[in-house]
């Protein structure tokens, strides 16, 4: 699966980041970066809970 | 014993997380979903705000689809508890057996007057839910007199939505708004950019509804008398728990979980509903990451009993409004001024921590964008854990 990000949705309130730091970060600026677009196996997991956690749904999960 | 079929009493974001953490967890067995709401799990928190303040935005509540595959009934409402026999009764006569329950049905708005229908009865908004917010928009559209009354986060976000769909507003609160959530400097913080954006402040003890003319009356203990052609009630909420009456799962009238999320060990309950343990007592805090957080923890306990990890709570809210936007980590209300402050780029922009004597402190950052990690370590350790933050004059 790919992580996909609606980047003018984005609040930069990091709960993605607090979910799953081993897949996403939050830059200096406050701007969220994507370090590991696609998932599968065991980081499938907190990939779901990261898109599941952010209040204004600017992550997403699509077929790779 | 083997948990083969779980029941989630309840469709919002606690009951979705159950939902998806239970599956994480590796339950495979036959899921049930109970929804009041007729729609899948949306975001409460965007309803006060993108929501209302945006002109473009009637999507800013929606969330992905659910993906846990769980049987949903949705716009079915729990009537029933038979703890003893397993069962969960729906409306239209339905019965639900289990072998775990999750009780994740809610909160709902309190009211000021009757409950609608009632004869005579002034016309009282509140915001709870998507139906709620889009007429309270379609509402404030044509720009009529607002009075909002209750001057917590919900009220000042309402507040700060019609003002900006230049509406006419009068904010109802005994105390300085957001001060009893927040403290009195955050909440001055607010007050200021609030009255600053056109925010008209009325005190004067419990507010009642009248009956007026083509609008709404507002009557203060004081004597003081308000007309708008809008009101909004803000008060506080009320766990959704009339369903299980008679289930002999309250405790003081209320759901007190343990630590793993228990009522009993096949019961669980999250969300708005619960009553749970916190470093600073025992508490409702009807929240988004509270919910999820212990909808995660509950579908653990749920599966693992005691071999589940203890739930422990670390606070995280965000309002916004007045052109303030505000991320706080931590327990609040936080007395007096900050010990730290650091002004950032833009304005009105500031990173600001309080310390504790009861370990972690609290730090909020108000148009500052900062990462939740890293104002939790200010939070937790203070300004030396993060670089280049240097203590300023307050």
């Amino acid at each position: 699966m790919k992580i996909e990000l609606d980047r003018p949705r984005c609040e930069g309130h990091g709960l993605c980041e607090e979910a799953a730091p081993q897949l996403m970060h939050l830059d200096d600026d406050g701007e969220l970066v994507i370090d590991v677009p696609e998932v599968d196996g065991p980081e499938l997991d907190a990939a779901k809970a990261a898109v599941r956690i952010c209040p204004v749904a600017a992550l997403r999960l699509a077929a790779a | 014993m083997t948990m083969r079929r779980i029941v989630v009493v309840g469709n919002g974001i606690a009951g979705l997380t159950a939902c998806d953490s239970l599956r994480s967890a590796g339950f495979d067995g036959e899921l049930t979903v109970v929804g009041a709401e007729r729609h899948h799990p949306y975001s409460r928190p965007a309803l006060s705000k993108a929501l209302l303040h945006g002109d473009h935005h009637l999507q800013a509540h929606e969330l992905p689809q659910p993906t846990h595959e769980a049987t949903e009934l949705l716009g079915v409402s729990a009537t029933g508890l038979d703890a003893d026999a397993r069962l969960v009764r729906t409306d239209g006569g339905g019965e639900l057996p289990y072998d775990g329950l999750v009780i994740a049905s809610g909160s709902r708005a309190k009211r000021l007057g009757p409950a609608e229908g009632t004869a005579g009865k002034v016309r009282e908004l509140t915001l709870r839910t998507i139906e709620d917010a889009v007429l309270l928009k379609e509402l404030v559209a044509s720009r009529p007199s607002v009075i909002v009354i209750g001057g917590g986060p919900l009220g000042m976000e309402i507040a700060s939505g019609c003002l900006h769909m230049g509406c006419d507003v009068t904010m109802v609160s005994d105390v300085t708004p957001l001060s009893r959530q927040l403290g009195d400097h955050l909440a001055g913080i607010f007050t200021s950019a609030a009255i600053r954006a056109g925010l008209r402040m009325a005190g004067g003890g419990k507010a009642h509804l009248a009956a007026s003319d083509g609008g709404a009356r507002v009557v203060l203990a004081d004597g003081t008398e308000l007309e708008a052609d809008l009101v909004v009630t803000a008060i506080g909420d009320e766990p959704n728990t009339g369903w299980l009456s008679g289930s002999g799962l309250f405790s003081n009238g209320s759901l007190r979980v343990d630590s793993r999320g228990r009522l009993r060990p096949d019961i669980v309950a999250a969300g708005d509903v619960a009553f749970f343990p916190t470093q600073r007592g025992v508490r409702r805090v009807p929240l988004w990451t509270s919910a999820i957080d212990q909808a995660k923890a509950a579908a653990v306990g749920l599966l693992r009993g005691d071999a589940a990890p203890e739930f422990s709570f670390q606070p995280y809210f965000w309002t916004e409004g007045f052109g303030l936007s505000l991320k706080a980590v931590g327990f609040t209300p936080v007395i007096g001024p900050p010990d730290y402050a650091e002004a950032g780029e833009g304005a009105d922009s500031m990173l600001l921590r309080w310390g504790s004597d009861l370990g972690s402190g609290t730090a909020a950052a108000i148009n500052y964008r900062i990462p939740v990690p890293k104002l939790r370590r200010l939070a937790n350790a203070g300004p030396e854990a993060l670089q280049r933050i240097v203590p300023a004059g307050v």
